[in-house]
């Protein structure tokens, strides 16, 4: 990229596309916005709030209905006031079953936003979790989870705030483009308004479906409460019990790294997985 | 001279006065329409005025008998005044007629003048305080220039050439007061009220809340429905062009007596509400300009003079400010006590909800647990969040009969959302154990029932409220029953007043009605009273919003007790602080309302409250080192209950005769 249109791309804000899903109440079933993906869209809000200029779309790949154009309309209702340009939604249409990560990869290749939001884990569904890394090995664009907040966007670089186990916080640089998943540690969602909601509208670009061909072999069955182990502290005094509550979990052996050059240090980790048996 | 002056004078003074109306009416026109039929609304205006607008302005004697003799002598002589001194009608019967008409308004005028020697806090100040001497100016001056008119004076007094110094100052005091009733009343002075007031009385929004002749009962409280079906309708009030021109013609109507911030709870509280500056802003919106101007009590903690705004301008700004900050629109509980107690039949609670509405469903900006007492009511059917399936977990031991085994019953017992709430659920159970005691053939809906939408409605979110409500009406439409039931004020009223216009009409009781019924029935018996002082809080949406005041008090009388009153209490009563998503939205003050109430009790000197719902007992309860026990009227019914007296299948103290027509009314 050359220089001079870095500088403009410093001033006029980055294309941030955010990954809505539908999302499943917790106590109903019911459809709703889901509460990640909300988080996400909130976080891509207040970037652009701080950074004029940044633009945002919405990109959802599933099948058009009723139930979940109303859980849909949950998220476009959260651009209200002026200037937000929030009043469509991208729906890559597919049917109920369909692989949303070929359809999804297509377009952010061909639409190439510099930042992807998306929710850590959808709430129905498989739900694994797997999409944010997926679309990541499939652009090959770096993946960050976990964020907490976007500071600032310099020059083609996002310095980012990921949050880590009990309240822990690290800053990344990460080059642009480059995809971000949120979870519970992200700013809660803002209300959804009804007015804005109900004016959106969807612009519906058909996809060549791909069959979920791995997920049609599973067997699907309702969650079963299984019984849980009772977990026995054996402490003597309150302050015990406290750090058994509150201390981090003790990592056992491995080696710390320190002062190694990115190759070394990738090459470490390739042992590493090589000898866990992740990578054959 | 004096006789071509004075015409001169009258008719520039009733040509100005038009000029001003036509005027006025086109900042009112600015409004959206509203359909009102404006003949019938002349027709009724002299009763309106005389009958309900004087029934609220009689309950202080002293200024409805000012008023009486003020505007009486002022109507009166400005009528004949244009006969007799403008058309030059010089007929000694008309003149003695004016001669009583402006001294009638003089009296008047000096109690005015009275009462603004030390005006209450109430009262705004400003150009109302020059109102008492612009009275006597045009009482006195026309009193003066009628004597020779019918003969007391002689005729050339005031034509010699001598005297046409003091025929200079009569008529110079003659043109203040024409200057201040005439032209002041279309233009913008105190006297507009006098306008204002009396088209708004003829085309109010509102014209059910007035009496009838036959007798109607003139009461309108439920909340008017937004068109959630035409996508071009405004969802509520951005700007104060979106209200409907007879709201800002209401608006205009207010003569700034405050008697709605002497009663407003959020007023009291120190949170920045007050009636009388919000209906005010509102004019000052109409018009465009900044409040400055105003001359009243401020929003607590908000200066005067730093809100501006224009017809076309926002009300709340989406920064900074506007006309109105959104914490004072969200201070307001919907008591209605505003509303009873305006001489000028202004409807403040309409107003505040529009622009809620628009916050609500535009802006997406509900306060603290606002959005998420909305997101819950979207997903669960209930503020709570609660498993909508555990509804009738707290009667798992009582065997309730459900109206889906039943699909037909008398009385359809609604229990409300403090089906969820462990403390209503006690209330809950009393009212079971009455119901089963007087042998009521009841049931509920059990899991199928969801919230009634009260909260939803109030917070401004349109569009749950008519999403809930219209599937209870669904649920309520697969069922036969007689009457619905409920120990909760907030769903008697929206089941009776609000879904009406939704398409569910519905004879509903509250459950003070219900059990007092039962009683003079024969149906139930009590135990004599053996505890301490009593008093009797009245829930706003069961009194003012339902005109229910006796019912409840009766039920105590039956109990055996003597109900000790509080001094606000009926039509008067204090809210709790817990409508209108108060409790929810938590607008902070200097005072908590609850802490106000329950000194209100303790100053009744009673060691018990008795309420009659949900919210006012979890307000209540929640005031710190109480001096009194909170308890809803169910559970003193429930723990007085005695055996039937034998020896009549139906029992009852009461004779047979009377007992087969009640029972026929109940039933």
């Amino acid at each position: 990229m050359r220089p001079d249109q870095q500088q403009k791309q410093q001033q006029q804000g980055i294309d941030v596309a955010v990954l809505v899903s539908i999302g499943r109440h917790p106590t109903t079933g019911r459809a709703r916005r889901a509460e990640q993906d909300a988080r996400g869209l909130e976080l891509a809000l207040s970037m652009e709030a701080e950074l004029p200029g940044t633009r945002i779309s919405m990109l959802h790949a599933g099948p058009q209905g009723d139930g979940s154009e109303a859980a849909l309309r949950g998220y476009l209702g959260m651009a209200t006031g002026v200037g937000m340009g929030l009043e469509s939604m991208t729906l890559l249409e597919q049917p109920e079953g369909s692989d949303a990560i070929p359809a999804l990869a297509a377009h952010l290749a061909a639409t190439s936003p510099q930042l992807v939001i998306t929710g850590a884990r959808a709430e129905r569904g498989e739900g694994s979790g797997l999409l944010p890394y997926a679309l990541a090995e499939h652009l090959g664009w770096p993946l960050v989870n976990s964020l907490a907040s976007v500071e600032k966007v310099e020059n083609g670089v996002v310095t980012l705030l990921q949050a880590l186990p009990r309240g822990q916080r690290r800053r990344l640089k990460v080059r642009l483009p480059a995809i971000i998943s949120v979870d519970e540690a992200a700013p809660a969602a803002r209300q959804s308004a009804f007015g804005p909601a109900r004016r959106a509208t969807f612009a519906i670009t058909p996809t060549t479906p791909e069959a979920d061909s791995e997920l049609a072999q599973w067997h699907l069955a309702p969650a079963r409460k299984r019984p849980k182990r009772l977990k026995i502290v054996k402490a003597a005094s309150a302050r015990d019990r406290f750090k058994a509550a509150a201390s981090k979990a003790e990592g056992k052996g491995g080696q710390v790294l320190t002062d190694v050059t990115p190759e070394q240090g990738a090459e470490a980790i390739y042992k590493l997985l090589k000898e866990e048996e992740v990578l054959r | 001279m004096l006789e071509t002056l004075l015409p001169i004078l009258i008719f520039t003074a009733l040509a100005l006065a038009v000029i001003g109306a036509v005027r006025r009416i086109r900042l009112w026109r600015q409004g959206r329409p509203s359909r009102v039929n404006l003949f019938q609304g002349l027709v009724a205006l002299p009763r309106r005025y005389l009958v309900d607008l004087h029934h609220v302005v009689g309950r202080d004697k002293m200024i409805s008998n000012t008023h009486v003799a003020t505007a009486g002598g002022f109507v009166a002589a400005a009528v004949l005044m244009t006969l007799v001194h403008g058309l030059g009608i010089a007929n000694p019967l008309l003149g003695g007629l004016l001669l009583l008409a402006s001294a009638s308004m003089f009296v008047g005028s000096l109690f005015v003048a009275r009462r603004r020697l030390n005006p209450p806090a109430r009262l705004s100040k400003g150009p109302w305080m020059r109102l008492p001497k612009s009275l006597m100016a045009f009482s006195i001056g026309v009193f003066l220039i009628t004597l020779p008119t019918v003969g007391l004076l002689p005729e050339g007094l005031l034509e010699g050439g001598s005297s046409w110094l003091l025929a200079l100052v009569l008529a110079g005091v003659v043109a203040w007061g024409l200057g201040e009733m005439f032209f002041g009343m279309t233009w913008g002075g105190p006297m507009k009220h006098a306008f204002a007031g009396a088209l708004h009385l003829a085309f109010h929004r509102r014209a059910e809340r007035f009496s009838t002749k036959k007798g109607g009962v003139g009461r309108s409280t439920g909340l008017k429905a937004l068109n959630l079906e035409n996508e071009a309708a405004p969802l509520g009030v951005e700007k104060p062009a979106d209200f409907t021109w007879n709201q800002l013609l209401g608006f205009d109507a207010c003569v700034q007596c405050g008697r709605c911030e002497a009663v407003c709870p959020a007023f009291a509280a120190g949170q920045p509400l007050n009636p009388k500056k919000l209906i005010q802003d509102m004019v000052v919106g109409m018009a465009g300009g900044s409040d400055a101007a105003y001359a009243g009590s401020a929003y607590p903690g908000k200066p005067v003079g730093e809100h501006a705004g224009a017809p076309h301008g926002p009300i709340v700004a989406l920064e900074g400010k506007a006309l109105v900050d959104a914490d004072t629109l969200w201070s307001c509980t919907t008591c209605r006590a505003c509303v009873e107690e305006c001489p000028m039949m202004i409807e403040h609670v309409d107003a505040i909800v529009d622009m809620r509405r628009h916050l609500t469903l535009e802006r997406g900006k509900t306060p603290n647990k606002g959005a998420e007492v909305l997101d819950n009511l979207i997903a669960t059917d209930n503020p709570g969040g609660f498993d909508p399936g555990s509804r009738l977990n707290w009667a798992a031991d009582l065997n309730l009969p459900l109206m889906a085994d039943l699909k037909q019953v008398d009385v359809l017992l609604w229990l409300g959302d403090g089906a969820f709430d462990m403390r209503n659920q006690r209330t809950l159970r009393a009212l079971v154990k009455v119901l089963r005691a007087a042998e009521v053939d009841f049931a509920v809906l059990g899991a199928e029932e969801r919230d009634s939408g009260d909260v939803a409605r109030r917070l401004g979110d349109e569009a749950t409220f008519q999403s809930l409500a219209k599937r209870n009406i669904a649920t309520l439409a697969k069922y036969r029953f007689q009457q619905i039931v409920t120990c909760d004020p907030h769903s008697f009223h929206v089941l009776g007043n609000e879904y009406g216009e939704l398409g569910g009409n519905y004879e509903v009781y509250h459950h003070s009605t219900f059990i007092a019924e039962l009683y003079d029935a024969g149906r139930l018996a009590f135990a004599p009273w053996k505890g301490g002082s009593v008093t009797y809080h009245d829930p706003c949406y069961l009194g003012r919003y339902n005109g229910e005041y006796e019912a409840p008090r009766r039920v105590l009388k039956a109990l055996g007790i003597k109900v000790n009153e509080m001094e606000r209490s009926g039509f008067r009563s204090r809210c709790c602080g817990g409508g209108g998503g108060a409790p929810i939205t938590d607008i902070p003050g200097e005072r908590r309302i609850p802490d106000m109430r329950m000194n209100d009790v303790k100053e009744s000197g009673a060691e018990l409250v008795a309420v009659g719902c949900p919210q006012c007992t979890a307000m209540l309860e929640g005031v710190v080192d109480a001096s009194a026990e909170v308890r809803d009227i169910a559970e003193l019914v429930a723990d007085a209950l005695v055996e039937r007296p034998a020896g009549n299948a139906s029992g009852g103290s009461q004779g047979t005769a009377e007992m087969i027509t009640a029972e026929e009314a109940i039933v």
